[in-house]
């Protein structure tokens, strides 16, 4: 109920992170493409002695980065013992939730529908609630398992 | 599961582990009672355990053990091989219920009972079977009645034990995570502190801050090498089980083998251990049931009875060698060949044009395995190609040579840790990324013209020391774009593969090099399949380390068929290379182009003016602390404060000739005009169409050529009057002539001996010649008549007679 959400701009949208998965937010230094990798990774950067993957979100849920800001902070997140920089449009706020993550009639698109775990009213108004998992797989994730849990 | 339960399983195991060694030592030599006392102990403490927690079998079990154990300690029982093999049963059944249990599984099938009547079975008859055993002299008691008598002063030796038991406690058990933790934080402190050096030299010299800052620079690098060490572990942990599993697997193939291990105390990262176990326990069974012959077989070559399996592990700087040598029959290599033909490894051309080595290394090739039945120790559908690639995997390798009827040698190559190696930074693009060390071969300049860059197709090829080798562009490897470095400018970075292959990966420049603290990456990264992790940089900037093997083996430059079909039209290639005439192009002070065979050249070096002293007739340079003579100077005072000098060695001597610029390794293709009137030249060429004189290397080192300062030993050796006048004025000359000095009385008949004639005649009447030429002087210019002396001060007879005696004495020297 009193989950603590950060609201990010992606892709000209509100989304919310479970504040829970947030490590840090962290000003982004030099990234150090990776060649020949997907696009939607913008490449590695350094944490302390920790590397950190930097994703684009934009791309990683499938639309093209071009058309928006860039925040030069990133929230870190931790996933299967490695660590990534979400790098979105913008980063707002924290807030909390004020009820239960839910659908709404006709889906949020193909694109939203993968990454999302549902709906989730905040203090501020409603978020999509991300499934980080689905996000850092990327776009071209077969999408079988966030479909089973829609 | 309950700590306390997790405890017990661990310390169970660290005992089996210790002890395995143990009982085989024991038992081939019962005698022995620290050994004895060792088994007793674990199977004591496995007992003692069992009695907090709820295991009767494994009580029941242990108990049988310690038992049997006692009573061999007491001297009441004579340990015998059926003893120790029931025993080593019940130990192997503990290992097996400890697994279990960690399971959380039902104990293993009740069999516990034919254990213990195993252990205890010889007891019951064990009051007449002493007797019986002596009178046929098929079981003679192994412990001699006098050790019975000594027995009792034997429990003094109790506290002791507890003692032991103490020291052993001294260390703790520490989860690796907590491990990686501490490591990980350490690393942060050396990035921080490399953050903090940097600002502090912007801020400028503070002697207050410099000196705490230095101590903690020396502190955190003492640290960081703690934690590093903390992640070893001596290798000791694998050998100690090989002893136990040498002996069950000889006895299991009727086999005599005796095992011995060297190098425990070498450290290696303990994960490396777990992945080297497999392998190295693979190449055991194999040494066993392929290498090491019947005993009768043994007997009938002439050899011991027992074979001899021995295991050393070095290190090596960066990297753990461990060979696995037995004494057995060696590799077939016709049987090898044969297979390798009939499994299509291999055409019958090129087996026949195959060396020995090279054939013997195809056991390491998937689907190869010369055993003809499968016996139930090896060939298990796991071949050695399985090893090998289990090693390749980290980055290790390894090699097989063996001599017929003489033994194999299998030798592994491992790298000592998976989370810090040395590393090459190259730069491609505007980006940098790392090599592991271990693979480079190589670093060239693609400008040399010997290279013989060439792109065929898609692909590039250089010819490498005469062989063609493929050569992959990082830029294209990577996909990078806008940074078409002309193919000149490249610079080569040669890789040999853990498979042998060689190929070159061309870079814009190499930027570093040092040990790199590797991090793994996210999978999303890694799919790529080109990187193998990620390091920080000293200015904290994240490089990626390219993944060289997946690399070659995504340009299909690892396949195995292909380096072998290679490597005869390589050989035949290298042959017209070898005739070609290959130069050294520069242009000279005099501004002439000139030319000097590539063979002759040494190296490139450039030198400060300040190493040239041209104040004798000839001009001189000191180079790697050695004082050589230089030729191709201009006529007036130099210039600048650096020379480029062209070092050139005839095998013995060695001279410089400076050069205003060097251009390129040529191929000389023009014909060769000879140039009688110069001497110093030996032919006129043209090099795209401008004439090029080559230099005639005869006539330059006959002229300016001095053999090399070389090693003392090399010298002839002279010894010296006892005075003053002889050790401040006449041993520079002598020395000068080429001359060590070195002290009287060493009798040997290489010395040249200069004596004062007065000491001569002494010495030739007590008959105490010196054994060598002697050189007599006298203090009179004025000679005697018919004397054989040299006046002190006459320079030019005392150098006339060092430089015969010289003569002789190589004379003499190249007639032995």
């Amino acid at each position: 109920m009193n989950q603590l959400l950060v609201i990010v701009q992606i892709a000209g949208r509100r989304c919310a992170l479970s504040a829970h998965d947030v490590k840090s937010v962290i000003e982004l230094g030099a990234i150090t493409p990776v060649p020949r990798a997907a696009d939607f990774i913008a490449g590695i950067a350094a944490l302390r002695s920790q590397s950190l993957t930097v994703i684009d979100c934009r791309r990683a849920i499938g639309f093209d980065a071009a058309p928006w800001p860039t925040d030069d902070r990133a929230a870190v997140i931790g996933n299967g013992g490695h660590s990534y920089a979400l790098m979105v449009d913008g980063i707002e706020d924290i807030t909390t939730a004020t009820g239960e993550p839910g659908q709404v009639p006709g889906g949020f698109g193909p694109e939203w529908s993968r990454i999302a775990a549902g709906m989730i009213e905040t203090a501020t108004g409603p978020a999509l609630l991300i499934d980080l998992p689905a996000l850092i797989a990327g776009p071209d994730t077969p999408r079988g398992e966030i479909e089973v849990a829609a | 599961m309950d700590d306390l339960l997790a405890e017990f399983i661990a310390e169970t195991r660290e005992m089996l582990e210790a002890s395995s060694g143990e009982i085989v030592a024991w038992e081939a030599d019962p005698a022995d009672r620290a050994r004895l006392d060792t088994i007793f102990r674990f199977v004591h403490t496995v007992k003692g355990n069992c009695g907090f927690f709820d295991f009767p079998r494994l009580a029941a079990l242990s108990h049988a053990a310690e038992d049997a154990l006692a009573d061999c300690r007491a001297g009441r029982r004579d340990p015998d091989s059926a003893m120790v093999s029931a025993v080593l049963a019940i130990i192997d059944r503990i290992a097996q219920m400890v697994d279990a249990i960690e399971a959380g599984e039902e104990l293993p099938e009740d069999g516990d009972d034919a254990l213990i009547a195993a252990v205890n079975d010889p007891r019951e008859t064990s009051a007449n079977r002493g007797q019986d055993g002596v009178k046929e002299g098929s079981e003679p008691p192994l412990h001699a009645p006098a050790s019975i008598l000594l027995e009792r002063a034997e429990d003094s030796a109790a506290p002791a034990r507890r003692n032991e038991i103490a020291a052993a406690q001294r260390t703790i058990r520490l989860p690796v995570e907590l491990l990686d933790r501490v490591m990980s934080g350490v690393s942060d402190m050396v990035l921080a502190r490399n953050d903090l050096a940097h600002r502090l030299r912007q801020a400028g010299n503070q002697p207050t801050i410099d000196g705490p800052f230095e101590r903690l620079t020396a502190i955190l690098s003492d640290v960081r090498d703690a934690i590093t060490r903390m992640r070893m572990q001596r290798i000791e942990t694998l050998l100690n089980a090989l002893p136990r599993l040498v002996r069950d697997l000889s006895a299991d193939l009727g086999k005599l083998v005796m095992v011995d291990c060297d190098g425990g105390d070498v450290e290696l990262d303990r994960e490396m251990i777990e992945t080297i176990r497999d392998p190295l326990t693979h190449l055991i069974r194999n040494a066993i049931d392929h290498g090491i012959e019947v005993p009768s077989a043994r007997l009938a070559s002439g050899k011991r009875e027992i074979g001899l399996l021995a295991i050393a592990a070095r290190q090596s700087g960066n990297t753990i060698a461990i060979m696995i040598s037995d004494d057995g029959r060696g590799l077939d290599e016709k049987k090898i060949a044969a297979k390798a033909v009939a499994t299509g490894l291999v055409s019958p051309a090129e087996r026949s044009a195959m060396s020995r080595d090279k054939l013997l290394n195809l056991i390491f090739e998937p689907g190869f395995s010369t055993a003809d039945s499968v016996s139930n120790v090896s060939g298990r559908g796991v071949g050695l190609d399985v090893v090998r690639q289990n090693l390749e995997r980290v980055g290790g390798s390894i090699k097989v040579s063996s001599q017929p009827g003489q033994g194999t040698v299998f030798t592994m190559q491992i790298p000592l840790t998976l989370s810090i190696i040395a590393g090459l930074t190259v730069e491609v693009g505007a980006q940098r990324f790392a090599i592991p060390q271990g693979y480079v071969e190589e670093i060239v300049q693609a400008s040399a013209d010997a290279l013989d860059f060439t792109r065929m197709g898609e692909a590039a090829l250089v010819t490498f020391r005469g062989n063609r080798i493929a050569c992959l562009m990082l830029a294209d490897v990577l996909g990078l774009q806008g940074t078409k470095t002309a193919a000149g400018e490249l610079t080569l970075v040669l890789l040999r593969l853990a498979s042998g292959d060689l190929f070159a990966l061309a870079v814009d420049r190499i930027d570093s090099n040092g040990d790199l603290v590797v991090k793994p990456l996210a999978p999303a990264v890694m799919k790529s399949g080109l990187y193998a992790g990620s390091t920080l940089l000293d200015d904290g900037q994240p490089v990626l380390l390219l993944d060289v093997t997946n690399i070659a083996a995504q340009h299909d430059l690892v396949s195995d068929g292909r380096a072998r079909v290679l490597q005869p039209a390589e050989d035949e290639a290298a042959a017209p290379g070898a005739a070609m005439l290959r130069a050294m192009l520069f242009t000279d002070f005099a501004g002439r182009r000139c030319a000097v065979r590539l063979e002759l050249v040494q190296r490139i070096e450039t030198t400060p003016l300040s190493a040239i002293n041209r104040s004798a007739a000839r001009p001189r340079v000191v180079i790697d602390g050695m004082i050589l003579p230089l030729i191709g100077l201009p006529e007036g005072p130099l210039t600048g404060d650096k020379l480029r000098l062209l070092r050139l060695s005839d095998g013995d001597c060695e001279l410089l000739h400076a050069v205003r610029e060097v251009e390129d390794a040529i191929v000389l293709y023009a014909p060769l005009i000879p140039v009688p009137e110069d001497p110093l030249v030996e032919a006129m060429t043209l090099i795209d169409g401008q004439p090029v004189a080559l230099i005639d290397a005869h006539e330059v080192f006959a002229r300016h050529g001095e053999p090399p300062e070389a090693a003392p030993g090399a010298r002839p050796r002279c010894t010296l009057p006892e005075s003053d006048w002889a050790r401040t004025i006449l041993a520079p000359l002598v020395t000068s002539a080429g001359y060590t000095i070195v002290p009287q009385n060493s009798g040997d008949p290489d010395v040249v001996a200069i004596m004062f004639d007065e000491v001569f005649e002494a010495a030739e009447t007590l008959g105490r010649v010196p054994a060598g030429p002697v050189i007599r002087l006298r203090d009179h210019p004025a000679a005697p008549a018919g004397s054989a002396t040299i006046y002190r001060y006459d320079r030019a007879a005392l150098l006339g007679a060092l430089a015969a005696a010289r003569r002789a004495a190589i004379a003499g020297a190249s007639r032995r």
